[in-house]
């Protein structure tokens, strides 16, 4: 279990990095868009803000080092390269990685570490030198190949014994030895550097000290994020290998050739090494965050532009310092603070504010100069102790308006199951209330039961609705995955692409969107694998260099309709033909016969695949079989349609839902109800049996202009049917149904009425029982049996 | 001469206010974990503009502001604060990742009355609020 700390920044820290790489591909877009510099920015920022209160170093460095070239960017330092973006959407990336490690473990997986310092180095190698934030600090500019000079090398006399004859052996070995001293920016844990890493793969480190640059502040002023160390490495490598290990920080460090004599007069001279630690005095400072604190009243008052404006800020400062003085025990010095306050506001200036902070600030500097026992001792004492755990007891005061909560699917979908399990039992009341009349003789009650079936039945409807609409989701959810594709996939074939979206906020219910996505994926890498043209080709052609794909979803009755199209070569029926004649799909006969929309959608046929070559992109034996299968199971269809020359649309229809199905009962088997999804009906007619003809040993009719086979459902299903002489008039109720693009006459016993039934599959046991979708309870308490006829055919 | 009990007068009673401005939610989440640890009442407010609302609807013994944030940022809305005569007297603190001078300062010239540096740790972020709420710790 990860603390609660953790999940929330789990949560916000996925949001963060997909809007990070969806505002850095409208930028790649659009160079130059403020709104989409500073949406990017801003994630990474945030993203940066809220990792660092977790250990994991490698996350943080990466995050920086993506930050500082964002940063670049934003300030016109760097432009945004399709390269910089690489290397950007790669971290983005191995971001989105390590979320879900935290997520699933806590931790970063091992190899975080090597991970972060390619990418991050790969992202520094982005900046230009003069941009790099360590860089424009450093002390002494030089140029960017070359390390100056070393002189200082008195500490070469305090490298241990054993160290200094490595170096002499590798002396002796001819090889030229170096001394490095290498002073990382003080600043650097803030740029993702970690100096003693940098300098780990050195192929030979004969001598290595670590030092400060500066005395050790005690251990209260100390602070651990900024680095005063200083390295001294003496190393038999080449110099080349040391200005390319430090090529990012070559400002920072200082290069000597020193000669085996140095090394040996080093031994003499003797000077002792210049490491050791000072050892913190155990004085008790008067607490340094109190002075930190009344040194910034101080200065807000000193940075203030007019008097009115120092005037606004003295109030305050008055509150800060009294609570200040009060909680550190210093009210003695609120006597003289209250006079200075009142001085300053009878003249209306600052002054005898920022005299008295002086005067305290220096009383301060001499008090914790002066020895240990002449301290106070609840100068150190105001220090707040810690207590991290125990919320409770305390107002509990969280108001917040318009939040949106954040559930779990399943809860959603148990509510769902819910919701159609009470839908179907209401349908009980009204043969309730037929009972309570003609069994129990009593009319009254009756009606009674029928009034609060209507108010049941309402609230019912209404919280079905208001529960399909917590599932709708925009079609945007998948969307957004798209124009990452679109660049990669140009990127990598060389063509121009631009992505059209269109109707990201139609709705859907989520199990429909959920089913979306890799379709739609295989579709638009399809479209720009197959479909688009190569750019010199696109010119031949006399098309505009940059092609077009456009992903349109809208809203048409109770579907959900998404199309998306090209301006590349459309598909050629000729060769579909041929192809499907080479794979053994039809034979010369039926290819000759075949019109050319026909032919197009041979490419629904599994294993047909039209590209010559199969690329690293599409052509992984999934074909556009896989997507209609994928699409046809949520109960929907697919269809493409395509112009030589002008390009190709491939069109998904779905239901909004798949939670609800709309079916037409009928008859069959003598009383047996049966359930067949309504998408699947063309029309009700009327035969008469007269007009039912036979061609060999099947029967058809005809409808209108065509020929329509019929199939009896009872021997469909293989039901003895009890005898039956029709319905009395000599005709054949037939529903005539589409299966699989062809219509169908289903002899029927009887039509009854159309429903909405929340469809259960079939499970246990039955699951692999094939012809049927699933059943619906009835409100009657029978069980429906709903055809799924494309198995049955 | 007798010690005196560094804890024992002015306990922190939950009777101090903090409005925490950060577009962050985890660090909302580590500002109020943090500081309702230490006995702080802790509203919330993700951009400049919903804190200068909140801050103006009720009073606060302080405000930690975050400076990069969508809608307004830490400086305007430390401005706004500053300028307007109800709720100048309430201390401000803000927090940014930007540890260098010219950040510091740009912070003051705001109106800050002082900064803290991202990560802050959950101890020094407990000193401040306390010294600056004249709070001790429970």
């Amino acid at each position: 279990m990860n603390s609660p700390l953790l999940d929330r920044f789990v949560g916000e820290a996925r949001d963060l990095v997909q809007g990070a790489a969806a505002a850095l591909l409208a930028l790649e877009r659009q160079p130059g868009d403020e709104a989409s510099i500073n949406a990017v920015f801003r994630s990474v920022h945030t993203l940066k803000g809220s990792v660092g209160l977790f250990d994991f170093p490698a996350f943080t460095k990466l995050v920086h080092a993506g930050e500082d070239l964002l940063s670049a960017v934003r300030a016109g330092q760097v432009t945004l390269t399709p390269e910089r973006v690489d290397r950007l959407l790669e971290a983005f990336d191995q971001v989105g990685r390590w979320i879900d490690e935290i997520d699933a473990g806590g931790a970063l997986l091992d190899g975080a570490v090597g991970i972060s310092r390619d990418l991050t180095m790969a992202l520094r190698a982005m900046l230009p030198a003069q941009a790099d934030p360590a860089g424009a600090r450093a002390a002494n500019p030089t140029a960017d190949t070359a390390a100056a000079t070393l002189t200082a090398l008195d500490w070469l006399g305090g490298l241990p014994e054993a160290d200094r004859l490595a170096a002499l052996a590798a002396a002796s070995n001819g090889r030229e030895i170096l001394a490095v001293e290498y002073v990382p920016a003080t600043d650097c844990f803030f740029s993702g550097e970690d100096p003693l890493t940098l300098f780990r793969p050195l192929s030979s480190l004969c001598a290595l000290v670590i030092d400060s640059t500066a005395a050790w502040p005690q251990s209260d002023a100390l602070d651990p994020y900024q680095c005063i160390l200083r390295f001294r490495i003496v190393t038999a490598a080449p110099r080349s290998e040391i200005e390319s290990l430090f090529r990012y920080v070559i400002e920072q460090i200082k290069i000597a050739v020193i000669t085996p004599n140095q090394l040996r007069a080093a031994v003499t001279a003797g000077s002792p090494g210049a490491g050791a630690l000072p050892i913190a005095s155990p004085v008790a400072a008067p607490s340094a965050m109190v002075i930190r604190i009344i040194e910034g009243q101080r200065t807000l008052l000193a940075t203030a532009r007019t008097a009115t404006d120092r005037m606004d800020r003295l109030a305050s400062v008055a509150r800060i310092v009294s609570n200040l003085l009060t909680v550190a025990d210093r009210e003695a010095d609120l006597t003289s603070w209250s006079d200075a306050m009142a001085l300053a506001r009878r003249d209306e200036t600052g002054h005898p504010v920022v005299a008295w902070f002086d005067r305290w600030l220096e009383s301060q500097a001499t008090t914790a100069s002066q020895t240990p026992a002449e301290t106070p001792p609840s100068q150190g004492g105001p220090r707040p102790r810690i207590e991290t755990a125990d919320p409770e007891g305390r107002p509990d005061n969280r108001v917040s308006a318009n939040r949106i909560l954040k559930v779990d699917q399943a809860k959603v979908d148990s509510l769902m199951n819910l919701i159609g399990e009470l839908v179907v039992s209401k349908n009980s009341l009204p043969f309730l209330a037929k009972r309570a009349d003609e069994v129990h003789g009593s009319r009254e009650m009756s009606r009674e039961i029928k009034d609060v079936y209507a108010v049941i039945d309402r609230l019912a409807q209404e919280m079905q609705g208001a529960i399909m609409a917590i599932r709708m989701l925009p079609v945007s959810e998948v969307f957004e995955r798209f124009p990452r594709l679109v660049r990669d996939v140009s990127r990598k074939l060389g063509k121009h692409i631009a992505l059209v979206i269109e109707g990201e906020d139609t709705a859907a219910d989520k199990n429909i969107i959920e089913v979306l996505g890799d379709p739609l994926l295989h579709i638009i890498r399809n479209a720009i694998d197959h479909g688009i043209e190569k750019p010199e080709d696109r010119a031949a052609t006399g098309k505009a260099p940059e092609a077009t794909v456009r992903v349109k979803a809208f809203q048409d009755g109770d579907q959900v309709v998404i199309d998306v199209s090209d301006d590349g070569r459309g598909i050629d029926p000729e060769k579909i033909k041929a192809s499907a004649l080479a794979k053994g799909i039809i034979d010369a006969d039926r290819a000759a016969r075949l019109s050319d929309q026909e032919a197009v959608n041979l490419v629904f046929y599994p294993g047909f695949s039209t590209a010559e070559t199969v690329s690293d992109l599409s052509g992984r034996g999934v074909g556009m079989d896989v997507v209609v299968t994928t699409i046809e199971r949520a109960g929907g269809t697919v269809a493409v349609t395509s112009r030589r020359g002008q390009g190709t649309t491939v069109r998904l229809s779905l239901p909004l839902s798949m939670a609800v199905t709309r079916v037409m009962t009928v008859e069959a088997g003598g009383g047996m109800l049966f359930g067949i999804p309504m998408d699947h009906i063309a029309e009700t007619v009327r035969v008469r049996r007269d007009a039912v003809q036979r061609i060999k040993t099947s029967e058809v009719f005809v409808l209108r202009d065509s020929v329509v086979p019929l199939v009896r459902l009872d021997n469909l299903l293989g039901i003895d049917a009890p005898i039956w002489f029709g319905n009395g008039d000599d005709e054949e109720a037939v529903l005539v149904v589409h299966v699989g693009g062809n219509l169908i006459g289903l002899v029927v016993d009887h039509f009854r009425e159309g429903m909405d039934i929340i469809l259960k599959p079939l499970n246990g046991i039955l699951a692999g029982v094939r012809g049927y979708i699933g059943t619906a309870l009835l409100g009657d308490g029978r069980v429906l049996l709903v055809l799924n006829l494309k198995e049955l055919f | 001469m007798s010690r005196v009990e560094p804890f024992a007068r002015n306990p922190n009673d939950g009777s101090k206010r903090v409005l925490v401005v950060d577009d962050g939610t985890t660090m909302r989440l580590f500002y109020r974990s943090v500081l309702e640890a230490a006995g702080f009442v802790v509203e919330e407010a993700a951009n400049g503009v919903e804190g200068y609302e909140k801050a103006l609807a009720q009073p606060f013994d302080l405000m930690i502001i975050d400076i990069n944030m969508p809608k307004m940022d830490g400086y305007s809305m430390l401005r706004a604060i500053r300028a307007d005569a109800a709720v100048r007297a309430t201390p401000a603190v803000t927090i940014s990742t930007e540890a260098g001078d010219k950040d510091v300062i740009k912070a003051f010239e705001a109106g800050a009355n002082f900064y803290m540096v991202k990560p802050v740790a959950t101890r020094e972020l407990t000193e401040i609020a306390c010294l600056i709420t004249g709070a001790r710790p429970q």
